[in-house]
């Protein structure tokens, strides 16, 4: 066990500790691959807890089997799972982006290695805190859910677990800063490449997060074991949402940088113009954070000029900077393919791309799935007046497990997979398997999150309850006509989750089970050329790029029919407001 | 064109952008300005907006402030209201819930359904019920809502039992009174029920408003 264990940490390092990776070039140091495994490693386990709390969250959801009601725990599960799901799964992963960003890329040490790993542990004793005292809840004392709304009895032993949490991933980021720090000294007006840059974006953006959360909780916690005798409703809300939301702007910029990374690594892709991305990435360091407001577009005492402010990210600057990548990412994929000769006429680079790599297809699948369904949703439910529809409905549902689910989790799959050929050198136990992996998910998941926004809009179906479809106990009243999506949308949230299973048996399995990875397994894993083609110089303005502006165009109308089908939904209702 | 694994070389800020690229962020950009005007603009001419007078208070006192409406109202009943619904009006009614209000029983046979005393109507979400309701409202006048919570945060999800996409919702929150105006247009049996998780009871969190038509409301309330 632990030979194995020590194996899975193993490399072939030169006398500095360095090797050459034989699929990106990039010259690692032990010290980071390391690091980046183990945060790796924590991350899966999480995403299994949460996975399995999934299945129990889905099969009580779809009433037909109602499994868990609300008086047996249900608000406890659903606090499992959003907790090791969107927290854990995410921030672990996150870390090791970090690493990769930073030290890999850059091809340095990791700095401050006990930190790393002080950072670590904290971040785990934080993470089974916060799991026991949900788990072991009693005596009255309210469910947390993610947002542990005061004023609910949450026990203070989980704010201070949060607390432990946040004050250990800003600890493991810390050797990233440092890792900046380095490289700029003496240096200060070379550029970072362009990864490392989304890297340090999502570094700052992690802290604002950070210290919004440390605010929220501690307030919290120090109102719970009684120093202060009443705590602001609407100021927790405002403090919670810096990071509630800010986290998963870390999601989203992280999920942008692997983006950049992997398109480039596995499909050729070029970045078609630095000025232009790394401009997207400025801007949302300025405004993406203003989207925490978002969540508070239907809460009293917020004047309207407040949230029309933010709720736009300033003038939907955020949001500008969004549809930037969207058109930056796929065309440094049409440019890069281009130049390399693979596939002509309007889509042929995007049909002759390496669609039986999983870890290809794991990508493209979050940057589309992402942007017509995250995304869109996003910028509409986070209108001020179209709020009212959206808010605490099953819709909202939708749209994050839209950006998180398929988005940022299926990016982070196929990242794992990369980490596991390239830095574990395993090969796949079963390469058919893994291919499942992104197409059943992006199938199965993509339908559910577009049934939960039709039973949320349409139907009114509300979010955080054990039951209200075929029953709201006590009540003759019912939403039982949004049944029959029911029929279609359960099934599909627990085929996603199967396919989840497939992702660990695959990744797990190839850890312990798959045979090494030697320098003939880099071909397939690598764009036709290699990735560093010859030749290939060609002037920005040589290079069509077409077809991703015809794929912009066709994301630009979905938005709009569907931004005038909401305002159309939303006129219909009864006269309110001042 | 550069790889995002290097730093680019030389001035990389001077470069040209591709045209199609220019356009997008163009299109992109118009379309932010776009939206932003429109939800900006319906604040001054459209007819749903989240926006209301706010007032900090203790639970307790919008505890005392729905007493004291409460004690101004007249009532009457769920039958009462049935009974004047047209026909074929009433076939589509769903049929409505058992009234759970506690201190809301029937006591003088005057009925269980608020009619509120004037323009106010007062709602308290608390664990696990709604205080104030039901209540019977009138078609097409405008009435203010006053939202309150008695214990945690709540959320007023409100939509009519004959249409369930025309569903609104707001955040309650036990520290603040929100006074948020609303005209109903269609008389309809409209449904309430608790969005926001306020512990192991929430899901049977259900009230009703009952809209009727401004002729039916002088016999409903007994003019």
């Amino acid at each position: 066990m632990l030979a194995t264990l020590k194996g899975l940490f193993g490399n072939d390092y030169d006398e500095d500790g360095f090797r050459t990776c034989s699929v990106t070039g990039l010259r690692i140091h032990r010290s980071a691959e390391v690091h980046v495994k183990l945060f790796g490693l924590t991350a899966v386990i999480a995403l299994v807890i949460g996975g399995i709390f999934a299945l129990t969250v889905a099969a009580t959801r779809w009433e037909v089997l109602g499994l868990v009601g609300e008086f047996d725990g249900y608000y406890r599960h659903l606090s499992m799972h959003a907790w090791n799901i969107l927290i854990f799964w995410m921030v672990f992963m996150e870390i090791a982006i970090l690493y990769v960003g930073g030290p890999m890329v850059l091809g340095r040490r990791l700095p401050l290695t006990s930190v790393a790993k002080a950072g670590w542990g904290l971040m785990v004793a934080g993470a089974l805190g916060i799991n026991y005292f949900i788990w072991t809840l009693s005596g009255g004392s309210d469910a947390p859910l993610l947002t542990a709304y005061v004023p609910l009895d949450v026990p203070p032993g989980f704010y201070a677990s949060a607390l432990v949490f946040l004050v250990g991933a800003t600890v493991a980021a810390l050797p990233f800063l440092v890792t900046i720090w380095q490289e700029k000294r003496g240096n200060w007006s070379a550029t970072l490449p362009l990864v490392t840059f989304g890297a340090f974006v999502t570094f700052i953006i992690a802290v604002q997060a950070i210290l919004g959360g440390l605010a929220a909780f501690s307030y919290a916690l120090i109102w719970q074991i009684g120093i202060i005798d009443s705590i602001n409703t609407g100021i927790y809300r405002q403090l919670y949402w810096i990071i509630g939301h800010g986290s998963q702007q870390i999601n989203l910029l992280a999920m942008i940088t692997v983006w950049y990374f992997l398109t480039h690594v596995v499909g050729g892709a070029v970045v078609v113009s630095e000025k232009v991305s790394r401009t997207a990435f400025i801007m949302y360091l300025f405004f993406i954070n203003l989207g925490a407001a978002h969540h508070l577009m239907v809460d009293p005492g917020l004047s309207v000029g407040w949230r029309i402010f933010n709720t736009s990210y300033a003038f939907y600057g955020a949001a500008l900077a969004s549809m930037i990548h969207a058109f930056a990412i796929p065309a440094g994929l049409e440019a890069g393919r281009r130049q390399r000769g693979l596939g002509g006429g309007l889509f042929g680079w995007l049909t002759s791309a390496p669609w039986k790599n999983p870890i290809f297809a794991s990508t493209i699948f979050s940057i589309i799935l992402f942007g017509f369904l995250g995304g869109i949703s996003g910028v509409l439910m986070g209108q001020l007046q179209l709020n009212m529809t959206w808010h605490n409905t099953f819709a909202t549902v939708g749209h994050f497990h839209a950006t998180v689910a398929l988005g940022t989790t299926l990016a982070f799959m196929g990242l794992v997979f990369f980490v596991i050929k390239t830095m574990f050198r395993r090969n796949l136990i079963s390469d058919r398997l893994a291919l499942v992996v992104p197409y059943g998910y992006a199938a199965a998941m993509g339908l559910a999150s577009l049934l939960m926004m039709y039973v949320g809009i349409l139907y009114g179906v509300p979010r955080r309850t054990s039951e209200v479809v075929s029953n709201i106990p006590g009540s003759d009243f019912s939403l039982s006509a949004a049944e029959p999506l029911f029929l279609v949308l359960g099934p599909m949230t627990i085929l996603a989750i199967l396919v989840g299973v497939v992702f660990v048996l695959v990744a797990v399995g190839s850890l312990l089970l798959g045979s090494r990875a030697g320098e003939d397994d880099d071909e397939a894993l690598l764009p036709e050329g290699g990735l560093q083609p010859n030749g290939g110089t060609e002037s920005v303005h040589a290079i069509e790029m077409r077809g991703t502006f015809t794929l912009c165009l066709m994301f630009m109308a979905t938005f709009v029919l569907m931004y005038i089908l909401n305002w159309f939904l939303l006129t219909r209702l009864w006269s309110i407001g001042a | 064109m550069t790889n995002p694994l290097d730093p680019p070389e030389g001035n990389w800020w001077d470069q040209a952008v591709n045209r199609r690229e220019a356009l997008w962020l163009g299109i992109a950009g118009v379309w932010s300005l776009g939206i932003f005007g429109w939800m900006s603009g319906f604040t001054r001419f459209g007819d749903q907006n989240p926006v209301g007078e706010t007032f900090e208070v203790e639970p307790a006192e919008f505890e005392e402030m729905l007493e004291s409406y409460r004690m101004d109202a007249d009532w009457t009943s769920e039958a009462a209201i049935e009974e004047r619904r047209a026909p074929e009006e009433n076939e589509q009614v769903p049929r409505t819930g058992r009234l759970r209000e506690e201190g809301q029983e029937d006591i003088d046979g005057q009925g269980t359904v608020i009619v509120p005393p004037g323009d106010s109507v007062y709602i308290m979400g608390r664990q696990f019920n709604w205080g104030g309701l039901p209540v019977v409202l009138e078609a097409g006048r405008e009435y203010d809502i006053h939202l309150g919570a008695r214990d945690v945060q709540h959320g007023f999800s409100v939509r009519p039992g004959d249409s369930l996409s025309q569903q609104i919702n707001l955040q309650i929150f036990p520290d603040t009174e929100w006074v948020v105006p609303m005209t109903f247009e269609d008389a309809d049996t409209y449904h309430v029920i608790c969005n926001e998780f306020c512990g192991e009871g929430h899901a049977g969190m259900h009230g009703e408003f009952y809209v009727v038509e401004p002729d039916e409301y002088d016999t409903v309330v007994g003019e």
